[in-house]
């Protein structure tokens, strides 16, 4: 019994070094970025003042702003694991917001029944994808493209291409819980609204999904060689089907939050989220090919795609300049670790190399 | 208009003296890491003759006519003639001198129709612009001489694969043909596309062209060859010219292996039937029955493209049986996925260990720990589980990898083949299918992964075993049954069970 202990500990030690290698490069890129925005503002306070971008009340609007477009990516993580991607989780957004905001507003369902209206709509749309995508050989890429479109479509007509102004119904998703509390080193008010809350939580159960459950394996080995993952015994089909159906539900909660933030359904409200979610994924060094990626990644590529619009304004740069930080990061991140995938693998082969010079010798 | 038939006429038939030589070959070898492909091979062929290449699978008749279309380069030493000069040969220079290598798989672009196909890569345009007419004329010139019916825009995926073997001699020859080369044509031809096929190449024949025939089927040797040059293990054993030549005069040149490279294996008693197939059909079988003991190999035999891998794809559930039973210890087994196939205890190690075997960017453990979850019901699958998993086949196969983390990407070939039986080894199946199991493995680890499939039997276990490898079949089978065009061609066991009477069986009639 100690020995198994034992033995169980140093695997499980083994196994979160692994993992922490795993998300590295894209860590200390990150780390590097909060040095050189928190080195700045030291230096145009000339050091009188405690950088703002680390304070708790900053971070805490980061955690805010990052939130909606967090569980979607912790999502799209599963999908792009499975080999897949999903353009049109932001178009969807913006359709379940409408659907929920005119239940709530104007069909007068109630506050709870147009919820579950808004993600049931989503979970069933998603499904009807990912049927399609998992019963033919079409691209999802296609697939989702022409779902985008689509649900824009039927969001527009839902809509009558207006916005549905709501009363503040869904406020009780963005009550301050922690009131009260002041910033030590702003002394502005802390905010922490339940859907950061949500957000952590649906990424600690994706987190624990995919590596301590049979179906999260499943999940990579599908994307990693779908044919040996059939001949292994895996439903690969529905394992496909299944991704999309858990994007569906997904993004049914975090449109229903983006609308208790905004208070209005409108079809801008998802624009560019599938841009946004999709870049998190990648920074977090998840494959589009599929079969590689983890949680802990997407957080750090969550985080960090998020953090870069506010530290831009706290340097006072110009909305233009965003764009072109923003796109410079993702591109800086991806290569940077694919690059020290490439050097690990090298190292590993050599390792090899070695070892079977010396088993030969 | 008359005028420009006749040129495309006369390109068409060219210029010749019955008889004269085109290609020869002397003292050609081909040498790759670790292993002598060709030695020392001298190989004729005249205009308007059918040379046949007759051998086993590996005998060296790929590597031969990849020297000849030019994808691989002989050793130093070796020469080659065309028309008496000396030449080196390259993929454009084959083509150059109208050597044309019709390969066994179709080469061709499905979704364009005909004329695009024989044109791609050297279309006809006028100041840049494609004349599509003129290619769609001189396409159908050339399926009119070759008695075809089609019409040049049909697209290619809506030909059969006889058709689509047309079209690429069609290629060949609205060029230039010195040489053709058919390497398995006839493999999943209908006997009619088979009759069409020997027409064209007597016409071919008669127009002067040289042909390199390469067939598992003996009829059609005997029919159209006027030449068989017979290889084994890389080496000419004789040219016959093929009147007064018989089969068995073929066959005993074509076997003959030495013993040495035979396995000696530890029988193990048999025990009790445990997989029976009655009448299975489908996915390019048909009525195939046999029965499986436990502690036994039931070779499956046949030439490539005979159909034992679609069986082992019906009976694992990968393809779909059509007609006919399968029974798992006296019951009626329906397997519709893989899924179904591994829950019923079988297991299928797959000639493409690559492919279809193993999931290369992933661990060790991971590989190891995938078959199995089909037959748990936990919803959770911890790490530490999944590693020790990995942990235990590493040291019960004795795996050479750095520890259970290590990707399977970064294993050689026999290691990476002991992954892919460690994941077996762990659903505890009793039904074994091992598809090519040497297959592109080293000797020793040839060795180890024989002694492997002993110590299955010895558990009790049966396994169904498809192997090109002649010596691996003879030495390792107990029973041997024999496909020929996705049929049964004959059953052997005991002393029977010589390469002899399995090429008999498989390329006689």
């Amino acid at each position: 019994m100690r020995a198994e202990e034992t033995t169980e500990k140093k695997a499980n030690d083994k196994k979160s070094f692994s993992k922490r290698f795993e998300n590295r490069t894209v860590l200390s890129i990150f780390l590097g970025f909060v040095a050189i925005i928190v080195l700045s503002q030291l230096i145009i306070s000339g050091g009188s003042q405690y950088p703002t971008f680390i304070s708790p009340v900053n971070i805490l609007n980061i955690l805010q702003q990052v939130s909606v477009p967090g569980i979607i990516a912790i999502g799209m993580t599963m999908i792009m694991i499975s080999g897949g991607i999903d353009l049109s989780v932001g178009m969807l957004a913006s359709l379940v917001s409408i659907i929920t905001a005119l239940g709530i507003s104007k069909w007068n369902l109630g506050v709870a029944p147009s919820i579950l209206l808004g993600i049931g709509s989503a979970v069933v749309l998603e499904t009807i994808m990912g049927f399609i995508i998992s019963r033919t050989s079409v691209e999802p890429f296609i697939i989702t493209l022409g779902g985008m479109i689509t649900f824009q479509g039927i969001a527009l007509l839902l809509c009558n291409s207006r916005e549905v102004i709501m009363q503040g119904e869904l406020g009780f998703l963005t009550t301050n819980l922690i009131a009260g509390a002041k910033d030590p080193v702003t002394s502005l008010d802390l905010r922490l609204p339940p859907y950061v809350l949500i957000f952590f939580a649906i990424a600690l159960l994706g987190g624990l999904l995919l590596i301590y459950t049979k179906y999260g394996r499943r999940i990579y080995s599908v994307g990693t060689n779908p044919h040996a993952a059939y001949l292994a015994g895996i439903n690969v089909k529905n394992m496909r089907l299944s991704v999309y159906m858990i994007q569906g539900l997904l993004v049914g909660i975090g449109a229903v939050m983006l609308l208790a933030r905004i208070n209005t359904g409108i079809i801008t409200l998802g624009q560019n989220l599938e841009i946004d979610t999709i870049a998190m994924v990648v920074i977090g060094g998840t494959a589009l090919s599929g079969g590689r990626g983890n949680i802990v990644g997407t957080l750090i590529g969550i985080i960090f795609l998020g953090s870069i619009g506010n530290a831009m304004n706290m340097l006072r740069m110009p909305s233009e300049v965003q764009f072109l930080a923003k796109g410079l990061i993702i591109i800086i991140a991806v290569s940077a670790g694919d690059i020290s995938l490439r050097i690990s693998e090298f190292r590993a082969r050599r390792s090899r190399q070695a070892m079977t010079q010396k088993a030969s010798q | 208009m008359e005028n420009a038939e006749a040129t495309d006429e006369s390109r068409l038939f060219l210029e010749f003296n019955q008889m004269d030589e085109i290609l020869r070959l002397e003292s050609v070898s081909k040498t790759f890491p670790g292993v002598k492909a060709l030695q020392d091979i001298s190989f004729d062929l005249k205009r308007g003759e059918v040379h046949c290449l007759c051998g086993e699978n590996g005998a060296g008749k790929s590597t031969l006519i990849k020297i000849l279309s030019g994808a691989h380069q002989p050793d130093e030493g070796g020469k080659i003639y065309f028309n008496g000069t000396e030449v080196t040969l390259t993929p454009h220079s084959a083509i150059e001198m109208g050597i044309q290598t019709i390969y066994q798989e179709h080469v061709v672009f499905d979704a364009h129709n005909i004329s695009d196909n024989i044109f791609a890569g050297a279309e006809i345009s006028r100041r840049g612009i494609l004349q599509h007419k003129e290619m769609q004329r001189q396409t159908e010139e050339v399926l009119r001489y070759l008695k075809s019916n089609l019409s040049p825009d049909t697209k290619m995926s809506d030909l059969t694969s006889g058709e689509k073997k047309i079209v690429e001699i069609a290629k060949g020859l609205v060029f230039k043909s010195n040489v053709i080369i058919l390497d398995e044509p006839t493999a999943s031809f209908s006997s009619h596309e088979i009759d069409t096929l020997m027409d064209i190449v007597r016409k071919l024949k008669s127009d002067g062209i040289g042909i390199i025939y390469i067939s598992h089927h003996l009829e059609e040797v005997f029919e159209i060859g006027d030449r068989v040059t017979v290889l084994r293990d890389g080496c000419k054993v004789n040219t016959y010219p093929i009147e007064g030549l018989t089969k068995t005069t073929l066959i005993k040149d074509m076997v003959g292996r030495d013993p040495a490279t035979f396995y000696k294996r530890e029988r193990v008693p048999l025990g009790e039937v445990i997989l029976e197939v009655e009448n299975v059909t489908g996915n390019g079988v048909t009525d195939i029955s046999f029965k499986l003991r436990r502690g036994e190999i039931l070779g499956i035999a046949g030439m490539a493209g005979s159909g034992r891998s679609e069986l082992m794809g019906v009976l694992f559930g990968s393809a779909q049986l059509d007609r006919g039973e399968i029974r798992i210890q006296g019951n009626v087994v329906k397997h519709s996925s893989p899924e179904d196939a591994i829950r019923n205890k079988m297991c299928f190690i797959t000639e493409d260990r690559q492919n279809s075997g193993l999931f290369l960017t992933q661990t060790v453990s991971d590989n190891v720990f995938v078959a199995n979850m089909v037959n748990t019901r936990d919803f959770v699958a911890r790490p530490s589980d999944v590693l020790r998993t990995g942990e235990k086949f590493i040291k019960l196969l004795n795996i050479k990898t750095r520890d259970a983390r290590t990707r399977v990407s970064n294993l050689s070939g026999g290691n990476q083949q002991k992954v892919v039986l460690g994941k077996w080894f762990n659903t505890n199946g009793e039904i074994y299918i091992f598809d090519e199991p040497s297959h592109g493995i080293d000797v020793g680890s040839k060795q180890e992964i024989y002694q492997v499939m002993v110590d299955l039997l010895k558990k009790g276990v049966a396994i169904l075993m498809v192997s090109s490898d002649m010596p691996e079949m003879v030495s390792m089978s107990d029973r041997v049954i024999v496909l020929k065009r996705g049929a049964l061609a004959g059953e052997l066991a005991g002393n029977e069970i010589t390469e002899e009477n399995i090429l008999t069986y498989s390329i006689g009639d």
